[in-house]
């Protein structure tokens, strides 16, 4: 296990990190989200000990992360880093040596993730000479090539084509499935539902929700119901109490109910023929906008 | 901890390495610069060589007329004394003489034995030389005419040179050694600067392409940075000895210097100044390049270092022009760190810095760039992660203590 224990930091007045804690499990795929200046990328540089953090430490399979365990995590920084006049293979070796292999592994290594993520045809080239996209891979590759235990990746598929994002998404599920915890931080919150099992929202350096997708959906603030009702007045849900409409078209509502929704059924029913009678779990987007403006 | 001290030595060798790669191997500036350097260190050999042929050492001298006769086997004897060969030539008349003169067949005509003619202002060496043999000659005549013997006449006018008594010991070696030593602080300033420039571009290379991240997920930033410093003096090092040694070659073989039996003495302290040199300078210029986040702003910072460096290069020059390095300016910069590797090989080749004189700098230098190391150190891993504005060094100062490097094994 990954353990966030009380992480706090400060840049001057600025409280950047405050109190965060998290767990993230080997094999798990954890989403981080939060909005921009939420505090992501300091919580990341701190798991990776490229920060120190004023407060608070990071346990890997609870023992507190040092120097030399690091070197077995691997690291994407959302501000890409690689030097733009070194060879493609030449850059991976060195990243690869740096966190510990030695020259021959390095070497397999390197080659196995040029060749894994596509840029075989670059192996040569100048990262410079490469297109966004390819230099992307090069990155990623940077943060696999020394087959990490931890992978920390800060915004990873943001700049990626569909096609690349299938590749990465499908990259990262194989290293979750080798049971190694991936954490990685994004903006595009239905790819975050889509691949993770786990996720941590965070606002202003606080940690605002966490846990399993399908649980935070669950039990994410008030149930909501998709009801249709066929030949019914519209106005059937007014003088309901504690239901709330979102959306109406066609003769199919959205509610937000409170209480009881025994009731809103017979009210429905009352009204008219019901075709339609189900609850609805809020996306991941709903849930995000809802913690974050509280 | 045996294998976390191991661990840091890989983090060093290895970063060291990768600079001495890609900056050797991969890159072509290194053989360009190393051509250049090499190009001007031979234009500096040769060209006094080239100009010096251009002074004339071979003359065309016509001698018209009888009694012009005897100035010519004293004039060609005096000539060869001084390194001058004269080509003598007997023009059949004063015109002829006159014409081949007019055409610069002739550099110089005596007619006569009354008159030198020359097309316009003459050679001063060579219108010294026949004035001397012209008198000489007059003399031997004036003297056998006056029955003379000729013996008496030889020693009048020959005298053997007098003796020269040197008020202090002549150290045949110290010219070429001081030759050597005035090529080699140009070197080594070039070197200095163009080397420790190097290390700033690579800390603000890495700063700017935001590698420094991902690198300091492996290694920490003190490794990163001994890393660069020595991987880049290896560099200049290397390409130091491939200067020196191709130069010093080309000019013993072309015989422009002759290589005093010491010259490895003096060469190794030339190597062991630079070497401190850049110790003492590279470490500040990481800091420059630490704390700015673009190539554009380093201008900026670096220009008080390159002017400390300009100025230092200026002391020990003008020190080692004028006295040899023995002035009081030149004793009192031997202590000053800065200036101490650019001038103490002058002084020690020199041979005018006193054993104390030398161990004392060596202190100071050593004492000082340990300071130097540790305050740079801090300051570029309290800077190296924080773009944006240029960062403060005091700012840097401060947090340079929060850093991983410091507090965690």
């Amino acid at each position: 296990m990954l353990e966030l224990q009380g992480l706090t930091r400060r840049y001057g007045d600025v409280v950047a990190l405050d109190d965060l804690s998290f767990t993230v499990r080997e094999g798990q795929m954890f989403g981080f989200v939060g909005p921009n200046g939420a505090g992501k990328t300091t919580a990341m540089r701190i798991v990776l000990g490229v920060l120190e953090p004023d407060r608070g430490e990071v346990r890997w399979r609870g023992r507190p992360v040092d120097a030399e365990t690091r070197r077995r995590f691997g690291y994407m920084p959302e501000e890409r880093g690689l030097y733009p006049k070194m060879r493609v293979r030449d850059q991976l070796e060195y990243f690869a040596r740096l966190h510990g292999l030695s020259t021959e592994d390095a070497a397999s290594a390197a080659g196995y993730w040029i060749e894994r993520l596509g840029v075989a045809d670059r192996a040569g080239d100048r990262v410079e000479q490469l297109s966004l996209g390819n230099q992307q891979r090069v990155q990623l590759a940077a943060a696999l090539v020394h087959n990490p235990e931890v992978l920390v990746l800060d915004e990873p598929f943001s700049g990626l084509d569909p096609v690349g994002v299938d590749v990465l998404a499908e990259v990262l599920a194989d290293r979750a499935a080798d049971g190694i915890p991936v954490i990685f931080s994004s903006h595009q919150l239905e790819l975050v539902e889509r691949l993770c099992e786990a996720v941590a929202i965070i606002n202003r350096g606080r940690l605002v929700a966490s846990g399993p997708v399908e649980e935070l959906r669950a039990s994410g603030g008030e149930r909501r119901y998709q009801v249709e009702v066929a030949d019914a007045a519209t106005d059937w849900t007014s003088g309901l109490e504690g239901v709330t409409v979102l959306e109406k078209h066609n003769g199919r509502v959205v509610l937000a109910v409170e209480g009881d929704e025994q009731r809103v059924l017979d009210a429905a029913r009352a009204a008219g023929r019901v075709t339609l009678f189900s609850a609805v779990q809020p996306s991941l987007t709903q849930l995000f906008r809802q913690v974050v403006q509280e | 901890m045996r294998a976390s001290q191991m661990r840091t030595f890989d983090g060093i060798k290895l970063t060291a390495r990768r600079e001495l790669v890609e900056r050797t191997r991969r890159d072509r500036s290194f053989l360009i610069s190393t051509l250049v350097t090499l190009a001007i260190l031979l234009a500096i050999i040769f060209v006094p060589k080239l100009l010096g042929a251009n002074d004339p050492t071979e003359f065309n001298v016509g001698l018209a007329g009888a009694a012009s006769q005897p100035i010519g086997q004293v004039l060609t004897a005096q000539a060869e004394a001084a390194g001058i060969r004269i080509n003598l030539q007997q023009p059949a008349s004063a015109a002829d003489a006159e014409a081949a003169v007019r055409d610069g067949k002739l550099d110089l005509a005596v007619v006569d034995g009354r008159e030198l003619v020359a097309k316009a202002e003459p050679d001063e060496q060579l219108s010294l030389l026949v004035q001397a043999a012209s008198r000489a000659a007059r003399a031997q005549q004036t003297l056998q005419s006056a029955g003379v013997d000729q013996a008496e006449i030889q020693a009048a006018l020959a005298p053997p040179p007098l003796p020269v008594r040197s008020l202090e010991p002549v150290d045949e070696d110290a010219r070429s050694k001081r030759t050597i030593a005035t090529v080699a602080v140009f070197l080594l300033y070039g070197q200095l600067i163009g080397y420790c420039f190097a290390v700033a571009m690579g800390v603000v290379e890495e700063k700017s392409t935001r590698v420094v991240e991902v690198l300091l997920a492996a290694v920490r930033p003190v490794q990163l940075l001994a890393g660069k410093i020595l991987g880049v003096g290896l560099v200049g090092l290397i390409q130091l000895a491939i200067i020196g040694a191709i130069g010093l070659a080309v000019a013993v073989a072309s015989n422009t210097i002759t290589l005093p039996p010491d010259a490895t003495g003096t060469i190794g302290s030339v190597l062991l100044w630079f070497l401190l040199g850049y110790a003492f300078y590279s470490s500040m210029f990481a800091v420059a390049g630490a704390i700015v986040s673009r190539q554009e702003e380093l201008q900026n910072t670096a220009t008080p270092l390159n002017l400390l460096m300009i100025a230092s290069f200026f002391i020990a020059f003008s020190s080692s022009v004028s006295g040899g390095g023995d002035t009081t300016l030149a004793k009192v910069s031997s202590f000053l760190p800065p200036v101490a590797p650019l001038i103490m090989p002058l002084r020690i080749a020199g041979g005018n810095a006193a054993p104390w004189e030398i161990a004392l700098s060596l202190a100071i230098m050593l004492v000082s760039i340990v300071a130097v190391v540790l305050l740079a150190a801090r300051l570029y891993e309290g800077a190296i992660l924080r773009t944006g504005a240029r960062v403060k060094l005091s700012d840097a100062w401060r947090s340079g203590r929060r850093q991983p490097a410091t507090g965690r094994a």
